[in-house]
């Protein structure tokens, strides 16, 4: 079981975990005083998994992935990434976060953009790691070229590089193909799909049709609760469409 | 340390880049010096001359303000913020970064307008340039270390440019108290006098430390 909503009234509960789990949340609430972003939320993902978060704006999609990336304290529950509770510092350590924005300075090259990430996480080496993502990501062309000129799909691409540079063992990407084209959008999708293969992922997004190709795991969020979702629902768009409009997302 | 040198490489680079709050702050400064310089008579007596410390400290306390409103912005767009919230050090470095960013382009602003500021009252530079150098750095260490984890706190709120003075200046009153006494010895016979020194250390520091240990918790939501 990758996903879990509501692990006391789940089936599988019983079911043995086949992998060691990368995340693991008991009881992760965030309220912003009155306001209750996300209610108690149990959650495990396993290594190598790929869980997509789903839910209308306002679920609280984005307080679960600052909170999964130690950018926000959550007000109960426990939380566990890479296997290890651990502070948040030492949480911060183990994700790369991709959020709505691209987190690059537009004065700078992408080049600089990704040394400075690199530097700001310690990595040794920091210009060969940034060539290094650079080549990966077929992004040389546009190395030296400052990042407040790149179309929305090639910052988008720098922005994944970014947060890779220190190798995380959990991805966290916001709704990665917001507003890029077709063929921006087929690429990150290939990229989103190499990642998956090698770390965690967790991923929002609107656009089913993707989240339906590229999840193993889905977790529905309709204000601020969450639940999983099943693997039927999963394997097709229009069975998650039909899923997300009875939970009333 | 190394997340300290990456963010003052950082600012300092897209500083050089845009160069808009160097500008900003010096045409700041040479304004207020100019005006200044055209509402005092022709021939003053030393008595009406005593006003010229406090009158360059104005100059440098406001353009450092303008310039620690623009310090944040550049987190804001896309989101840098938290690029930087995710780095996995203690987060006082990265507020040691700024501050120090924000102190070398005050520092080059007090230099511009200093000279200018000579140039047109007619002070003698030469025997009061150490000592008013000294004054100026400590009290632009003072004004950027509380005014940098202000800018952090300000930044973030609806009305951030009239929040960080409203924020920041009663809080900043012994640094210009001891900035201006020491600049006015000075300039009048050279002398560095030990009390308002003392408490530009003392104030410096405790800013500092006290920023230091703060900014874990201004970088979060």
């Amino acid at each position: 079981m990758s996903a879990i909503g509501s692990p006391r009234n789940d089936p599988r509960r019983a079911a043995p975990v086949p992998a060691p789990l990368a995340i693991e949340a008991r009881g992760l609430a965030k309220r912003f005083g009155p306001v209750v972003a996300l209610h108690p939320l149990d959650l495990a993902v396993a290594r190598g998994r790929a869980l997509a978060v789903l839910g209308p704006n306002g679920a609280g999609k984005t307080t679960l992935l600052r909170l999964l990336a130690g950018l926000a304290r959550p007000s109960a529950g426990t939380l566990a990434v890479g296997g290890e509770a651990g502070s948040r510092r030492a949480r911060r350590a183990r994700v790369g976060l991709v959020s709505h924005a691209t987190a690059l300075y537009p004065a700078l090259t992408a080049r600089e953009n990704l040394v400075f990430a690199a530097r700001l996480h310690g990595v040794p080496d920091a210009g060969l790691r940034a060539d290094a993502l650079l080549a990966r990501f077929e992004l040389d062309a546009v190395a030296h070229r400052r990042a407040g000129a790149y179309s929305r799909g090639t910052a988008q691409r720098v922005a994944i590089a970014r947060a890779l540079v220190h190798e995380p063992e959990v991805v966290l990407l916001d709704e990665p193909f917001t507003g890029l084209d077709a063929r921006a959008g087929a690429l990150l999708e290939g990229i989103v799909r190499e990642l998956a293969g090698r770390r965690t992922v967790v991923f929002t997004s609107h656009d089913l049709p993707r989240a339906a190709a590229l999840a193993d795991d889905g977790l529905l969020l309709v204000a601020g609760r969450g639940r999983p979702l099943d693997a039927a629902a999963l394997r097709d768009a229009d069975a998650l469409a039909r899923a997300l409009a009875e939970a009333g997302a | 340390m190394s997340v300290f040198l990456a963010v003052l490489w950082k600012d300092l680079l897209v500083e050089w880049r845009s160069r808009d709050r160097l500008a900003a702050m010096a045409v700041f400064a040479l304004l207020v010096v100019v005006m200044f310089q055209f509402a005092t008579p022709p021939g003053a007596s030393p008595e009406s001359r005593a006003h010229l410390p406090g009158l360059l400290w104005i100059a440098w306390l406001f353009a450092g303000i303008l310039g620690l409103n623009r310090a944040f912005a550049l987190e804001l767009e896309n989101d840098a913020w938290s690029g930087l919230a995710l780095a996995p050090a203690d987060r006082g470095w990265i507020y040691l970064g700024k501050a120090a960013a924000s102190l070398a382009v005050l520092l080059a602003v007090q230099l511009l307008s200093g000279v200018a500021f000579a140039l047109a009252f007619a002070v003698p530079l030469d025997a009061a340039a150490p000592g008013l150098a000294a004054v100026a750095g400590l009290g632009a260490l003072g004004i950027t270390a509380l005014g940098t984890l202000f800018a952090a706190v300000a930044a973030r709120t609806a009305y951030r440019e009239a929040m960080l003075p409203l924020l920041l200046l009663p809080l900043l009153v012994p640094i210009l108290l001891g900035a201006v006494r020491a600049s006015a010895a000075v300039l009048a016979d050279g002398t560095l006098p030990w009390p308002p020194l003392r408490l530009l250390l003392v104030t410096d520091a405790v800013f500092l430390i006290v920023s230091f240990l703060c900014f874990e918790y201004v970088l979060d939501e």
